[in-house]
């Protein structure tokens, strides 16, 4: 008589399989949807915390050879799916309640290239099937529609209604739209943080699974204003890797853990310049000075960002490196600080920290 | 990186009709006699920005001051809606915990007091 397979042998099985970010078994995290056992025949499904998840392939295959060892399996098929968790939000987001993470990406100094990760922060993820908002809050200075080559803008419905424009898979709001070339904001706090409400609130982002917030350097209204209108998920601190950027970056640091948002981590940008005569690096600023600076302030290092001249040209062309040239070395690069953004995100909400509840 | 348990509040409700309770995460409860917090507001208008003078007057709160309305400000904060009008005062949870005005809280005090 062959062996009747049970759902428990096969979970049983899985629970083998260990999220290295989350640090559980993939049974335990509820990764395991729609199991169905007919004889002999297994498929389920696992449904990751993101689509950018760098394990997919291994999860699948380790899931596939645990449950064929299972006396009596004859066919296993897994598929593979992801449903990006919300952030553990204290409030119910009404501005943006289609929004499941917003992530600003921050930095102390100016002239780190913040501008130029957060856009191909933003395309990653985009690529790599999420869901993805881009909002440019560098209101001194918005180049986020020039990097990613934004052609026409936002269109106003009701008066009030912004439907933001999408280039890149990205949906994207700046106030770069509402300016002439060479026109500057001069604005005092108040109106800093009425424009954050409006590009959180008045923006139709509908579902997203990441907004990516592009801050302006310092630790300023706008940082501040942004800290107290939502609940963030984390930022993202981009630092060059030299030590007076480092120093100004931990001022950041302290902004956000003084007000609670979590630090998903640092990445290091123009981490070293190769010359493309003679193939040399040259440390132009140092170099791992961020990966360091991350050990000693006990956040993440999520990946280096090398100083090249294609990643340059390609955001002032508007087509970011990771579409313009996917497979050079840069594009990976952006590729993987992404995949290790998404995993610190995951890891955030999956943390257990249930919302506070106010009953008031 | 873990959130500090002992400054994350889980529940925040009223303790009865005029004082506040906060349940923190490390399982300790606070109750705030709404008066006390009342006057413990530090925004601009309570408290002077450089000096750090108190600037509110006692005697301009009257004693049944009471909460009506508790918001949160981003994940670090509350703000609180008082029945004598004012509301500007955002009160950061750190500050909220080292304020905790029961015995063991109070005859000792953390070592990190807020800023």
């Amino acid at each position: 008589m062959p062996d009747r397979v049970t759902e428990a042998a096969v979970l049983d099985a899985l629970r083998k399989i260990e999220d290295p970010d989350l640090h559980r078994d993939i049974v335990s995290l509820g990764f395991i949807k729609d199991m169905k056992i007919d004889g002999g025949k297994v498929s389920f499904t696992i449904e990751m915390t993101t689509p950018a998840c760098p394990v997919r392939e291994k999860f699948q295959a380790e899931a596939r050879a645990h449950v064929s060892q299972i006396p009596g399996v004859g066919s296993v098929d897994v598929r593979m799916t992801s449903q990006v968790r919300p952030s553990q939000s204290e409030i119910k987001n009404q501005l943006i309640p289609g929004v499941r993470n917003v992530v600003p990406v921050a930095s102390g100094k100016g002239g780190v290239g913040k501008s130029t990760v957060s856009a191909n922060l933003a395309v990653a993820l985009a690529q790599m099937g999420a869901r993805v908002g881009l909002m440019d809050a560098d209101i001194y200075g918005p180049s986020i529609p020039m990097i990613m080559g934004v052609t026409e803008g936002p269109e106003i419905v009701d008066d009030r209604r912004i439907i933001p424009p999408a280039q890149n898979g990205v949906k994207i709001i700046s106030m770069g739209f509402f300016l002439q070339e060479k026109e500057a904001v001069i604005w005092r706090g108040p109106m800093l943080i009425q424009m954050i409400r409006q590009f959180l609130g008045d923006v139709e982002w509908g579902d997203l699974d990441y907004l990516v917030v592009d801050l302006p350097p310092g630790t300023g209204d706008i940082q501040l204003s942004l800290c107290q209108t939502i609940p963030l998920t984390g930022a993202v601190i981009v630092s060059t890797p030299q030590d007076v950027a480092l120093k100004v970056a931990q001022k950041a640091i302290a902004l956000f853990q003084k007000l609670n948002c979590p630090v998903l981590g640092i990445i290091e940008n123009m981490s070293h310049y190769v010359c493309r005569k003679c193939g040399e690096r040259d440390d132009i600023f140092g170099s791992g000075g961020a990966r360091r600076a991350a050990v000693d302030l006990d956040v993440p290092f999520l990946g280096d960002i090398p100083l090249a001249t294609e990643i340059r040209t390609s955001a002032d062309d508007g087509r970011p490196i990771l579409l313009s040239d996917p497979d050079s070395p840069y594009a990976k690069a952006f590729l993987h600080a992404a995949e290790n953004v998404a995993a610190q995100i995951s890891i955030q909400n999956m943390s257990g920290a249930a919302p506070v509840k106010i009953t008031f | 990186m873990d959130a500090d348990l002992s400054r994350t509040p889980e529940e925040i409700s009223r303790a009865n009709q005029h004082d506040v309770k906060i349940k923190w995460r490390d399982g300790h409860e606070s109750v705030y006699p709404a008066r006390s917090l009342r006057l413990a507001c530090a925004c601009a208008a309570c408290v002077h920005e450089f000096t750090g003078h108190t600037l509110i007057n006692p005697t301009s709160v009257p004693e049944g001051v009471r909460p009506l309305n508790i918001l949160p400000v981003g994940r670090y904060a509350i703000q609180i809606t008082w029945s004598d009008g004012h509301a500007t005062g955002i009160y950061a949870f750190d500050r909220l915990r080292v304020m905790c005005p029961c015995p063991v809280c109070k005859y000792s005090p953390p070592q990190v007091l807020p800023h």
